[in-house]
């Protein structure tokens, strides 16, 4: 039995964990708002806000229910865009969205009003930029977005001078029209579900690490199958600092991290490199640990921790655990070293030494929301004379498995100029053997490596590049 | 006024094919489609599917009980394959079963054995062998022959241009309920009631009076919707042959795969100029990828052919069109119909010209832009032309030398990074080039109340055309919009509807509307004359909700007089048809005035290119568009800058890749639409102030498809950045994938 509250209403259900929230919402509680257009987390029609009780605090954010099982929001507050209903008034965001003529069919539009009312609930600043990053999920193929930007643009300055109190952000969103009243009695109402304990790790069940891959690739046979949510799992969603470590909980989403202060703190260019993964309302489920369990040799985070020369920690359901460096955990196309009812418990991320530089380059055919032709990480520790001390270059897209490239040990020593640059570049284009397919061709992809590699080295140029 | 639906949109309020609540017996459908591109059907075995849990029924071509055909123009494709099968993803079979994912599984289970027969995907191939549909279209204007001879400058090539996928958010659905009497009750998601409804009736076997077919609105169409009736056709049959209602609704995978695209084309273009870069000649051969069904394929090649010159005068003309019969799924309509590729090979030899010349290609352009006086190909002489003050305007506001300049400065300055840019003028013929659609009709009931409802065959798709229509017949009528009510689409009360396409939608049901708001407005208004004793109706204006006698508002108000003349038997229903006139197209010579008006354009796009990675960003673009006196801005720069996206994204991310046999590779994952962070920081679109037409309803103008045209200025600007860096190569063709970019900068 699965409880939690859909819009203003209780909702408890005996349907299977593994449906997906928007055939919930649309075909057993007969809600059409919430749009179906792509089931494949592409397009954002059916975004909805999913708000859970963390440490005492209502936090919300938007998330693609074409990918969310059910399951995964017990316990929680699912908002369609019948939520933001509230008698015959429009919320701000959707009176904003009429003001500027900012929908055409109308079929991208709810999805866009619940991004937009994700952004007033969690963005720090309220900043245009911000708001941006909250749509690039939303795809509309009727306006061309200048209508869309209009609306946000004003929602930043409607909400500039808002209470930044994550406490009172509710309170607040409610007095200027953001939401509806209700919103107020939602935290008790949560407080009295039932709360039951994690199910426990069973090898039978499915471990959903956020789900949004899992659920493209096989939404049939999850349906009928056992799962266990690791987003439940309060216990590993931590991010902390442990000496020159830190330590990254298996629950923790790519959303979560990039905005992490500790994160912020020690990998800068985090914040910015995550948004080219997938979209907020896909980071704001997708998870660290379910990129890298993925395999996907073209996975971004695993490129990035490749580099970072991370280690997991994987957790058997007897409680053994077992430290393997990221480098060695990946043993073929879709291959690694996850034995049956293992789950990666936490993520162990060495601090950049002083003197490092770390570079991360992308390239898709569309610069959001889009797998990579390519993408490399490059880690490069210099002493104090500006010779190489380490380099770890990692690839995506141009092996079997998320590639750690070998043969940079005799790069140690040498100046960082163009001449290592090139032989670098060509180091890892020599390396390679990409394939052929719908991301590119072999031959693209050889030769973007060589550039992207020079892309690293140019950014390691620049002024204020080393840490 | 803005889109009177937008209110509801946010709420997500307004209702699409597969929000509507469905009886409890409704079941779903799921075809079973080829997986081979050619091959001939040695057997079928459906007995898997049909014994299936939950299976009502599966359909094949033996079951149908009219004629098992659905070819828009020609009568060549089969509803259900009978006995070949001429491309991937073509429909062999229907299962009907009580849920949408029981239908599917079951679909999974029908096999056919396919003998592989050679197939084609290559046009030019298609071409020589004679593999066309319809004729090869020749048109000729002077002598390139003697032209050429004459030329100071000749720049030849050969390119190509992509297809390109709707990607309409609501995907192919149909909702089909059976009636008494053996009626059948349709609502789907398609432009083209009038065509579908009478394909429905004739697949079943029954007259048209059995069906109705109904459409209240679309969640996008851009032409996708139109041509193509498989996806309503099939779920009807079921419908009628089960005597339960039936649902289908195509996966986002299962209509990338196996419905039609913008048509690709291959060019072979040679223009000459003269010293001082006028046009002296140019020639033309299209070849158009058609797929294996005629479809609409010919009359999007009409229109590409009609538009071969572009903006531009061009004394000497040659141009073939030919439309290739190829393997794939039989491609339609998209937004631009054609225009956009016979356009492209104009902008593209007079940009290769201008290289070759030595100078900016939008010296060239602007020195041969039409002008009133100028002959298009097809010998109309033009005579308000609005191409050159489009330009002036642009120019006045961006200064297009200065622009220009300042790239080339740039790109002096930077290796890294290189700068491009384009100027792209627009001049898009407005009407059916078949001038038999040229018709519509519109019925405008008021009732006792005041309250007024319009039906037209227009479909709202989200383009405003029923806001347009409601202004139309509030203006007309002298009401306030919000008496009047633009009700669903719907074959019984309008029949016979043309498509919703072309950018015709509000032209030709505006007109129709404003027409029987015409006769109404008369009627009332000798009503009132009489109503009030006065003599003449010569002195009442009905405007406002009242009555106005000599200028002063009298007592009576429009609820009053509109009950006062039902008491008094005055009709209060009329029905109006419009029909363009002057409009003919003689095929033999390829002369005439296929066209009631033009819309113009001019706009300027920049691009920003990454040189080390291959990836560009589009900065801005600057545009100034002719669209008449628009009755309602909102919407009509809402469609100017979603049509400018679109065709930004054919021009540069939007791909679409086969495989060795024909299958297509793209699905929603790798198929890459325009996003929000696409779409150019700058972004200014100005309507071209003080611009009249006689021609359309209320001095407006068409505005849906052509600026569409603008967004070829992403593919010339990077052009021309790509230019900046090497010249030792050819120019790959639209797209302009970040993978092509840099295999021309770094192969």
């Amino acid at each position: 039995m699965l409880n939690f509250i859909l819009n203003q209403h209780r909702v408890q259900t005996d349907e299977r964990p593994g449906l997906v929230l928007l055939d919930f919402i649309r075909d057993v509680k007969g809600l059409p708002g919430t749009k179906e257009a792509c089931r494949e987390g592409e397009c954002g029609a059916c975004t909805v806000l999913v708000g859970a009780l963390r440490n005492g605090v209502l936090t919300y954010k938007a998330c693609a229910s074409c990918l969310l099982p059910l399951g995964d929001v017990d316990g929680c507050h699912v908002v369609t865009v019948e939520g933001l209903n509230d008698d015959d008034r429009l919320s701000l965001a959707q009176q904003l969205m009429v003001d500027h003529s900012a929908s055409q069919c109308g079929f991208c539009t709810p999805g866009i009003v619940l991004s937009l009312t994700a952004f007033g609930l969690t963005s720090p600043d309220y900043s245009y930029a911000d708001a941006l990053d909250a749509l690039d999920g939303n795809l509309c193929r009727c306006t061309g977005y200048v209508a869309i930007r209009n609306a946000a643009r004003t929602l930043c300055d409607r909400l500039a001078g808002l209470d930044r109190d994550p406490q009172k952000r509710v309170a607040s969103l409610i007095a200027a029209g953001v939401l509806p009243d209700y919103f107020a009695g939602i935290p008790q109402q949560l407080a009295q579900l039932p709360h039951p304990a994690p199910a426990p790790f069973s090898p039978s069940a499915v471990l959903v690490a956020g789900g949004t891959d899992l659920f493209v690739q096989k939404p049939e046979a999850l349906l009928e199958s056992d799962l266990c949510f690791l987003s439940k799992r309060d216990d590993l969603n931590y991010v902390r600092l442990d000496g020159r470590l830190l330590r990254v909980g298996g629950a923790v989403t790519l959303e979560e991290f990039r905005r992490h202060p500790e994160v912020k703190k020690h990998f800068p260019s985090m914040e910015k490199d995550l948004l080219l993964h997938s979209s907020t309302i896909l980071r704001n489920k997708a998870t660290l640990t379910g990129n890298i369990a993925n395999a996907s040799p073209i996975g971004d985070a695993s490129i990035l921790l490749l580099a970072l020369d991370a280690k997991l920690v994987l957790a058997g359901p007897d409680g053994a655990r077992r430290e393997v460096p990221l480098d060695k955990f990946y043993r073929g196309y879709k291959q690694c070293d996850l034995t049956c009812g293992e789950l990666i418990g936490e993520i162990l991320l060495p601090l950049l030494p002083p003197g490092t530089r770390f570079n991360f380059e992308k390239v898709s055919n569309r610069v959001i929301l889009d797998i990579a032709a390519v993408n490399t990480a490059l880690r490069l520790i210099t002493d104090p004379q500006g010779r190489i001390l380490d380099l770890r270059l990692a690839a995506g897209g141009v092996a079997p498995i998320p590639l750690l490239i070998g043969g940079m040990e005799r790069f140690r020593g040498k100046p960082v100029d163009e001449a290592t640059a090139k032989a670098v570049a060509q180091t890892a284009a020599d390396a390679v053997k990409p394939i052929d397919d719908v991301r590119g061709s072999a031959a693209y992809k050889k030769q973007l490596l060589h550039q992207l590699v020079l892309a690293h080295f140019a950014a390691a140029a620049a002024p204020g590049a080393a840490r | 006024m803005k889109n009177s639906d937008t209110s509801l949109h946010v709420r997500g309020a307004s209702l699409f094919i597969d929000d509507i609540v469905t009886p409890a017996d409704c079941l779903h459908a799921a075809l079973f489609t080829s997986p081979v591109a050619r091959g001939k059907i040695k057997s079928l075995d459906t007995r898997a599917a049909a014994r299936a849990d939950g299976v009502a029924a599966v359909f094949t071509h033996s079951d149908v009980p009219g004629l098992n055909q659905v070819g828009h123009v020609f009568k060549d494709q089969p509803l259900f394959a009978v006995d070949s099968v001429e491309y991937i993803g073509q429909p062999i079979a229907l299962v009907v079963a009580a849920t949408r994912r029981a239908a599917a599984r079951a679909a999974k289970l029908i096999t056919a054995d396919i003998e592989p027969l050679e197939a084609v995907f290559d046009p030019r191939t298609a071409a020589a062998r004679g593999m066309i549909h319809g004729q090869k279209r020749v048109i000729t204007v002077g002598d390139t022959a003697a032209a050429f001879a004459k030329s100071k400058f000749v720049a030849q090539g050969k390119l190509a241009t992509g297809p390109q996928e709707h990607f309409y958010f609501e995907t192919q659905r149909c909702l089909a309920l059976p009636g008494e009497h053996d009626t059948l009750k349709v609502c789907a998601s398609t432009q083209s009631p009038g065509t579908f409804h009478h394909h429905i009736a004739e697949v079943l076997g029954i007259p048209q009076n059995k069906v109705e077919f109904e459409i209240r609105r679309l969640g996008g169409g851009f032409g996708g919707k139109e041509s193509t009736a498989v996806w309503v056709v099939a779920p009807a049959l079921a419908a009628f042959l089960l005597k339960r209602p039936v649902k289908l609704a195509l996966g986002r995978n299962e209509d990338i795969a196996t419905t039609g695209k913008r048509h690709a084309y291959e060019y072979d273009y040679k223009i000459g100029l003269d010293a001082d870069g006028n046009i002296l000649a140019y020639e033309v051969d299209l070849y158009q990828h058609a797929g294996a069904c005629a479809d609409i394929s010919l009359a999007v090649l009409g229109r590409s052919f009609l538009h071969v010159s572009g903006s531009y005068r061009i004394p000497n003309l040659r141009a073939t069109a030919v439309s290739c019969r190829t393997n794939i799924p039989p491609n339609n309509a998209f937004r631009g119909f054609g225009v956009p590729q016979g356009n492209f090979a104009i902008e593209a030899a007079i940009a290769h010209a201008a290289e070759t010349m030595g100078v900016d290609a939008a010296i060239v352009k602007r020195k041969n832009l039409l002008q009133d006086g100028d002959t298009l190909p097809y010998g109309l002489q033009l005579k308000t032309t609005n191409a050159v003050r489009c330009w002036e305007t642009l120019d006045k506001q961006i200064d297009i030398n200065r622009r220009h300049a300042a790239v080339t400065e740039y790109n002096r300055a930077h290796d890294d990074t290189k700068r491009g840019l384009a100027v792209i003028p627009v001049c898009f013929g407005i009407s059916f080039a078949q001038t038999a659609l040229n018709q519509a009709s519109s019925l405008v009931n008021i009732y006792v109340d005041g309250s007024v409802s319009v039906s037209t065959g227009a479909v709202e798709m989200g383009q405003g055309v029923n806001t347009k229509i409601q202004l139309i017949a509030a203006q007309t009528l002298g009401v306030d919009a919000d008496r009047v009510r633009v009700d669903t689409t719907n074959t019984s009360r309008i029949p016979n509807a043309s498509p919703t396409s072309a950018s015709t939608g509000a032209d030709l049901n505006g007109m129709a509307t404003q027409y029987a708001c015409q006769t109404l407005y008369a009627r009332l208004r000798e009503f009132a004359a009489k109503h009030l004793g006065h003599p003449t109706p010569d002195d009442i204006v009905i405007k406002e909700n009242a009555v106005f006698l000599k200028d002063k508002r009298t007592d009576l108000g429009w609820d009053k007089l509109v009950a006062a003349a039902q008491w008094a038997r005055i009709d209060l229903s009329h029905h109006a048809f419009y029909a363009t006139p002057d409009l003919h197209l003689d095929p033999q010579t390829e002369r005439g005035r296929p066209f009631a008006y033009y819309a113009y354009g001019t706009s300027l796009t920049e691009v920003l290119l990454d040189c080390r990675r291959g990836t560009y960003a589009i900065e801005s673009i600057d545009l100034v568009h002719d669209v008449g006196r628009p009755l309602s801005e909102a919407i009509d720069r809402g469609q100017v800058e979603g049509a400018v996206i679109q065709g930004m994204g054919w021009a540069t991310i939007e791909q679409i890749r086969y495989a060795p046999d024909g299958k297509v590779l793209t699905a929603v994952n790798s198929y890459k639409i325009p996003d929000i962070k696409f779409c150019p920081p700058k972004f200014n679109v100005t309507l071209l102030p003080n611009s009249d037409n006689p021609f359309a309803v209320c001095n407006s103008k068409a505005v849906g498809e052509p600026p569409f045209i603008h967004g070829l200025g992403a593919y010339f600007a990077l052009r021309h950045a790509l230019r900046s860096v090497r010249q030792d190569k050819e120019i790959p063709s639209l797209p302009l994938t970040p993978e092509k970019v840099f295999m021309y900068l770094y192969e």
